[in-house]
């Protein structure tokens, strides 16, 4: 369990760095009157310079972090007054160069008493609206308890200013410098969603930044001129990550033709060690 | 599994000739041979037939972890590492997370022998040649009333048997192409392809989106669908395909730096009023592409 795409409280609160770092502009696109609960949104964000990766645009685990906002965020909106859990997002990246901005929609295809199924597309607007990745993320419904979930509809936020103070995605994340195949991440209470667990995005960004130093290690036939750029992405989020640190040790299942397929297991160390994500990341030679 | 009335004599599984056998309460094992008739153009087992063994152990694991209750399959990932070569493949499962309403499964695939052993590579047992993940919806025993949930027990091992295919699998089912570039294929919606809850099995379902994907990336990259290996699938099963024909489209992402490679490729139930059944995100990659590379 992780994200639940309700990353938007006040601006003094820290927990909205996660949702201003990648600087995500919401929008939602009103239906078609038909009653039938179908939501959309869309979204867009700039790729700004210090969150490029190898392969020259942004990260993937920068992408699946707005993927799991927007994502979470319609999930939820089409089972209000209840709200949603992510529980797995499935991501095929094409694109590894971006111009900028990138533009995200999300679609409601399956509503059901206890799941929801969105599909999520994004295009770069610099280059033509060309086709980048695409997805589908599962999210399980909740009871949201006390939490206040009321939004104007139709809903909007406008894109968040730049930071004055960039830092590299690594750094904001709290994923701590290292090599090889264990990485791991500071759980800092900025990167909690408001159920108080880390954000899917920072988990995501956790899988990307440890599948590439499993693959850079793995040998010469993983990593390229430009070193490697994770790809395709699969994660199931087993259970909440509540305590940290947090630890991603990936498995390297082989490389084929500059792809290299990293299986991950993250546990919460602090929480007897317990395994709370499985997945899988395409690590590309670029 | 095999439940009384399924699958039916005449039953893809059965062609396949699928083995299974339950290592424990939260691990199963599935076995198929390797043969020809269910290659793809690197010689390796093609992605959805992987898909439909790989769906088969989850199935099996998750039936015995949720018994009484039944379950569907909500999602399937599954990605190739290497050319998955036989004489025999293996899918083997072991049970990640079950929960009030869903669970998880993971599988590798591995190439063994006649006999199940792991094959031997330098010395040591060969690698994993595929990854794969599943989650399934649970359906409370209320609501269904399938051949398995109503059995006493269920069997640590059991067997399909059929004739086997004596013709390439897609042939077999038979998938149409009604327009390549487009990737709009179709399938019957016949017995013969059917799953427990008389609908269209999701190895099926992977099979046609394989196909569609490789005909649309072909035609992108002005090649034959021939020449195409498929080696992710990501699906997402949103209704079950019971009337038929299932109808796929696919659209084409991203450019590449040596061509495209990814796909969306949806299913409609073209009889039950076009109804949207599965997305499937598709990655192919030409052959010459794949064969002489390092592992």
């Amino acid at each position: 369990m992780s994200g639940s795409g309700l990353d938007e409280p006040g601006p003094e609160d820290p927990r909205r760095h996660v949702s201003d770092f990648f600087r995500l502009q919401r929008w939602e696109i009103p239906g078609d009157g038909d009653g039938d609960g179908s939501t959309s949104v869309g979204g867009r964000a700039p790729v700004d310079p210090h969150q490029r990766g190898p392969g020259g645009g942004l990260r993937t685990g920068g992408l699946l972090t707005n993927l799991d906002s927007l994502g979470g965020f319609t999930s939820g909106l089409s089972v209000l007054p209840q709200w949603i859990v992510t529980t797995s997002i499935m991501a095929t990246v094409s694109e590894l160069a971006h111009i900028g901005p990138l533009g995200f929609r999300a679609d409601v295809l399956r509503r059901g008493r206890n799941s929801v199924v969105t599909s999520l597309g994004v295009v770069d607007e610099g280059a033509g609206d060309r086709h980048v990745a695409a997805a589908i993320m599962s999210c399980a419904v909740l009871d949201p308890g006390e939490m206040l979930l009321s939004f104007e509809r139709p809903f909007t936020m406008a894109m968040p200013e730049p930071s004055a103070d960039p830092v590299p995605p690594d750094q904001f994340f709290c994923i701590e410098p290292g090599e090889g195949p264990v990485t791991r991440l500071r759980l800092e209470d900025r990167l909690r969603n408001p159920w108080g667990i880390l954000h899917g995005g920072a988990i995501a960004m956790l899988a990307d930044e440890a599948a590439c130093r499993a693959a850079m290690a793995a040998g010469p036939g993983a990593v390229g001129p430009n070193g490697v750029a994770a790809t395709d992405v699969v994660l199931h989020y087993l259970r909440p990550v509540r305590v940290g640190p947090v630890e991603a040790r990936c498995d390297v299942l082989g490389t084929r033709a500059g792809r290299t397929r990293v299986r991950l297991a993250i546990h919460d160390v602090g929480s007897d060690d317990r395994e709370v994500t499985v997945g899988s990341v395409t690590v590309l030679a670029v | 599994m095999a439940f009384p009335g399924y699958p039916p004599s005449d039953h893809l599984l059965g062609d396949l000739g699928l083995e299974a056998e339950a290592a424990s309460d939260t691990s199963a094992r599935v076995h198929i041979p390797a043969t020809p008739m269910v290659a793809s153009a690197d010689g390796g087992v093609r992605a959805g037939v992987l898909a439909t063994l790989v769906d088969v152990v989850g199935g099996s694991i998750a039936a015995r972890a949720l018994r009484p209750n039944w379950m569907a399959t909500a999602d399937l990932s599954l990605e190739l590492v290497g050319p998955v070569l036989g004489p025999y493949v293996e899918a083997r499962g072991r049970l990640l997370r079950r929960g009030r309403t869903t669970l998880v499964v993971e599988a590798v695939v591995v190439g063994v022998d006649e006999l199940g052993n792991d094959l031997v590579v330098d010395g040591r047992a060969a690698d994993a040649v595929a990854w794969a993940s599943m989650t399934f919806a649970v359906l409370p025993a209320r609501d269904v009333a399938t051949a398995g949930s109503t059995l006493p027990e269920l069997p640590s091992r059991w067997s399909f048997t059929g004739r086997g295919l004596d013709l390439p699998i897609l042939e077999a089912l038979p998938v149409t192409v009604l327009d390549g570039p487009a990737g709009r294929l179709s399938i019957p919606a016949r017995p013969y392809l059917h799953n427990s809850f008389g609908a269209v099995q999701g190895g099926v379902v992977a099979l046609l989106a394989e196909a569609a994907g490789a005909e649309a990336l072909a035609a992108a990259r002005e090649r034959d669908a021939s020449d195409m290996v498929v080696t992710d699938l990501q699906i997402a099963y949103l209704a079950l395909g019971k009337v038929g024909p299932i109808v796929s489209s696919a659209q084409v992402i991203g450019a590449g730096t040596d061509g495209p490679t990814g796909a969306v490729v949806q299913l409609h139930d073209a009889g039950a009023g076009d109804r949207l059944t599965t997305v499937v995100n598709v990655t192919a990659v030409p052959v010459d592409q794949l064969l002489g590379a390092v592992r």
